[in-house]
């Protein structure tokens, strides 16, 4: 078993983390499948408003690969299709029709003996996106050949599902989806975990365990690459997220679709933090209503650090697990910036009197203005990666694409150095800066 | 407060883009957020952010200073009062140090807001908190009885040939602070060479600086016996690690420039890397020099030379002596102009170190060194960086082989 131990990091004392019960979101009858939160596509519909269509059948596909084609995510009609600018189109809008979505599926249990036959499998059930990859956390191209696979079982990032929860009851589809999936590549199959969880695991011998140890971002796929397997230009590795591995098992053992999930719903302004039976593009208002202490907040899709911001009415991201609400402040504290501490503030440098104890109630302030950069090791401290961040980021605005790749911008990825813009205290927003990087190598190749 | 916040709202109407006064937006700006915390939004990326801002930073490092400042202006009067040959009080010591110390310290100010602001408005880039503490650092770094015309050009060429025109701060390639001090020490002789004390008393009073007694002794002698011969100032290690003696404002009390130093790293803001490893290239040195002269002593290196009495200063004596320490806890570890990278950090403070000795001793024309050697780090800075992230660019590259 290969350990990683990650130094540098930070766990995020945030308030309202979910308590370990599963509870029913209200009753909602649509589901939303947005193109937006694909990477690099161009997306052509194959339905129209108004049709009916069958959990698994092919919604729209990639024009510029036009194999990998996209599942519908409900049985039922398709309500509605939101065009954004420049007709791109936003958000496909499922109304679920229970009726036949509880029909007896068909099962046809395949043997799938080889990379071909596992990505064919895929691709025809349209289920193809479930597989992404690094460089650029993208849907992965059916046609490479990845150097290998990494799931990672251990959510660090703040107020995120944890899996030894929320998958405790699927163990016969996990090790369905990790056969098939070691199939995909001649590498290796890395499963990262956090020590003593998924024990069951290890008897497995087609995979090979990674223990995490760490604060937060040490669970994240980009920084175990960065670890155990560091990618370079030609490389590619694949990544499922760990909470679709049940779906990707029950496709392989049963062949069925079930999009069903657990995810969660917390933050500080979350009356009643607590995990949910719901399912994939799930409304976010059937969660979430009711249970907020406040109006004015922010409905995030995903973790704090990493989601997207959402409306009320909005839905859950394709591959997000969790529904993180914060409150939306616009206080302005006089003289805020010679405030003593307490538990008013929170830091990860030692700048306040007696803070990070309690869990802090943390809103969309930004808490300072933005400044020109001044690197006082504020990134290092939590970007565990042997990557120069902060030349990297030089780098990416000088628009200097051979230093990039020197660099290791191949490695990160936005959720890597998302700390890095949390600790900033010039308020930068490195994310948006790699993702630029990412960009542009990846239009210029 | 509603009141106040509600007048700054309305009156930052007339600085938004295409009102009369945008030019002045930089300006509204800081007023703004130095009166109210401000209340942008985390838009995209992170959705919650520490608490910890630029603002903050820079007056934790103004913080630090303050009791510099404190023991400074009673360390003029203290000195004041010795020459004149009077008893004082502690409180009219602090008093007479006082009336020197705030003009120069309100002339820093006026200047460097100057500057500052106007190129804020001019680059249209917000008015950076950094400024406060070049202009906290600079007065720290005169003599007390310097000309306030002369702070004024000093201030005003540190910040702008030292910031500004590389593009403000963040991309200033040497320490505003430091320039100013540099242009005084060439532009101004007479005033701030460094081998006079810098204490005020009266007309004519002078003396030698401790750096200076070695530097130009009467007859050949260790450092350590010169110093004890030294009558009008007590150049003991205790003496000079208390700080009554003459020198720069801010330089002399050690035990307070240490406070400030684990101050400093114990809230994160500046490098113990940089700190300790200055303090080792120091010590390579002095012990590597002192060896030197045991050698120049028994003749074996004599021949055509005198002995050089600044080789035997120990490096205890200097670490205590002039303003190594502040120069090594306040202005070394600057984060912009020192290196970027933590090898860089451990190699650009070695240097500094080492460049201070050789500086002070080789050299006896500026018997300071500290400055100009971490003027001439600064400048090897990004080389420095240069190399470090080379290294980490041909191990990527072995790694994809």
């Amino acid at each position: 078993m290969l350990k990683i131990k990650v130094k540098k990091g930070h766990n995020i004392n945030i308030a309202g983390v979910a308590s370990s019960e599963i509870l029913a979101p209200q009753k909602n009858t649509t589901v939303s499948l947005s193109p937006e939160n694909f990477r690099y596509i161009k997306p052509k519909l194959l339905v129209k408003e108004g049709d009916s269509v069958k959990l698994g059948d092919p919604i729209f596909f990639d024009k510029l690969n036009p194999e990998i084609k996209w599942p519908a995510i409900a049985s039922g009609k398709i309500s509605k299709i939101i065009y954004g600018e420049r007709r791109a189109i936003k958000e496909i809008i499922f109304n679920i029709d229970s009726d036949i979505e509880n029909d007896s599926p068909n099962i046809d249990e395949k043997k799938l003996s080889n990379k071909e036959d596992v990505v064919n499998y895929l691709l025809e059930k349209n289920m193809w996106p479930f597989v992404t990859q690094r460089p650029f956390n993208k849907v992965a191209n059916p046609s490479d050949n990845p150097k290998s696979i990494i799931v990672s079982l251990a959510n660090t990032a703040p107020l995120s599902v944890d899996y030894n929860f929320t998958l405790a009851s699927n163990k016969d589809s996990i090790v369905s989806a990790l056969i098939n999936l070691k199939k995909l590549t001649e590498g290796k199959l890395f499963v990262a975990v956090r020590p003593g969880e998924f024990k069951y695991l290890s008897d497995l011998d087609f995979i090979d365990m990674v223990e995490v140890e760490g604060p937060h971002p040490a669970g994240n796929v980009g920084v175990i690459i960065n670890h155990i397997s560091p990618i370079t230009s030609k490389d590619t590795v694949w990544t499922v997220q760990g909470h679709h591995l049940p779906i990707l098992g029950k496709l392989f053992s049963d062949g069925i679709f079930d999009p069903t999930m657990i995810i969660n719903l917390s933050g500080p302004v979350v009356n009643n933090p607590s995990y949910f039976k719901s399912r994939i593009g799930a409304s976010l208002e059937s969660h979430c209503k009711g249970n907020l202490s406040t109006d004015k907040v922010r409905v995030i899709s995903g973790d704090v650090l990493t989601g997207k911001e959402s409306m009320m009415n909005g839905y859950l991201g394709f591959y997000h697990s969790s529904i993180s609400v914060i409150e939306e402040s616009f206080d302005r504290s006089f003289i805020g910036w010679l405030h003593p501490g307490g538990a008013s503030k929170y830091s990860v440098f030692n700048a306040y009197l007696g803070g990070n104890k309690s869990p802090y109630s943390f809103t969309t302030l930004q808490n300072g203005s933005h400044r020109a950069f001044v690197p006082i090791e504020a990134w290092e401290k939590v970007f565990p990666m042997d990557i120069y961040i902060n030349a990297l980021a030089r780098s990416i605005e000088a628009n200097d694409f051979e230093e990039m790749e020197q660099l290791g911008i191949y490695e990160c990825d936005e959720e890597d150095v998302a700390l890095c813009s949390f600790v900033c205290p010039s308020k930068t927003d490195v994310g948006a800066i790699i993702r630029k990087g990412l960009d542009t190598v990846y239009f210029d190749k | 407060m509603n009141f106040l916040k509600k007048i700054l709202a309305e009156s930052g109407k007339l600085f938004q883009e295409g009102k009369p006064l945008s030019f002045a937006y930089p300006l509204w700006e800081a007023t703004d957020t130095i009166l109210f915390s401000t209340d942008s939004q985390n838009k995209s990326g992170p959705h919650i952010r520490d608490n910890m801002d630029i603002k903050r930073t820079m007056f934790f490092v103004v913080i630090a200073l303050i009791p510099c400042y404190l023991f400074g202006a009673y360390n003029i009067g203290y000195l004041y009062s010795a020459a004149m040959g009077v008893s004082s009080s502690v409180m009219n010591d602090f008093i007479i140090g006082m009336t020197y110390v705030l003009p120069i310290l309100i002339i820093t100010f006026i200047a460097g807001a100057i500057c500052e602001i106007s190129f804020a408005m001019i680059r249209k880039h917000e008015i950076n908190e950094g400024f406060l503490v070049s202009c906290a650092l600079i007065p720290l770094t005169m003599p007390p009885d310097v000309p306030l015309w002369q702070v004024f050009m000093g201030t005003s060429f540190g910040i702008i040939i030292g910031k500004e025109i590389f593009g403000g701060v963040g991309t200033n390639v040497f320490n505003p602070a430091l320039t100013a001090r540099a242009f005084m020490y060439f532009a101004f002789p007479t005033k701030i060479s460094g081998d006079k004390v810098w204490a005020v008393g009266p007309d004519g009073y002078s003396g030698a600086t401790a750096l200076a007694i070695p530097a130009n002794p009467v007859e050949y002698d260790t450092a350590s016996n010169l110093f004890a011969a030294s009558t009008q100032f007590d150049y003991s290690l205790m003496n000079m690690f208390w700080g009554l003696i003459p020198g720069s404002i801010g330089e002399t009390n050690k035990l307070l420039i240490l406070l400030g130093a684990i101050f400093l790293i114990y809230c994160g803001i500046a490098s113990w890397r940089i700190m300790v490893s200055c303090v080792l290239g120091l010590v390579f040195t002095s012990v590597l020099f002192n060896l030197l002269s045991y050698l120049t002593v028994d003749g074996i290196l004599q021949s055509g030379g005198t002995p050089n009495a600044m080789l035997t200063i120990t490096p205890l004596q200097h670490i205590l002596i002039g303003s190594f320490l502040f120069g090594t806890v306040f202005m070394a570890t600057e984060p912009v102009t020192s290196s970027h990278t933590n090898t860089g950090r451990w190699i650009y403070g070695f240097l500094i170190g080492v460049l201070t000795v050789i500086i002070r001793s080789i050299n006896p024309a500026y018997p300071e060194g500290v400055f100009l050697a971490i003027l001439i780090m600064n400048m090897f800075a990004p080389l420095i960086d240069y190399y470090v992230i080379q290294s980490n660019i041909k191990m990527r590259l072995n790694r994809n082989v």
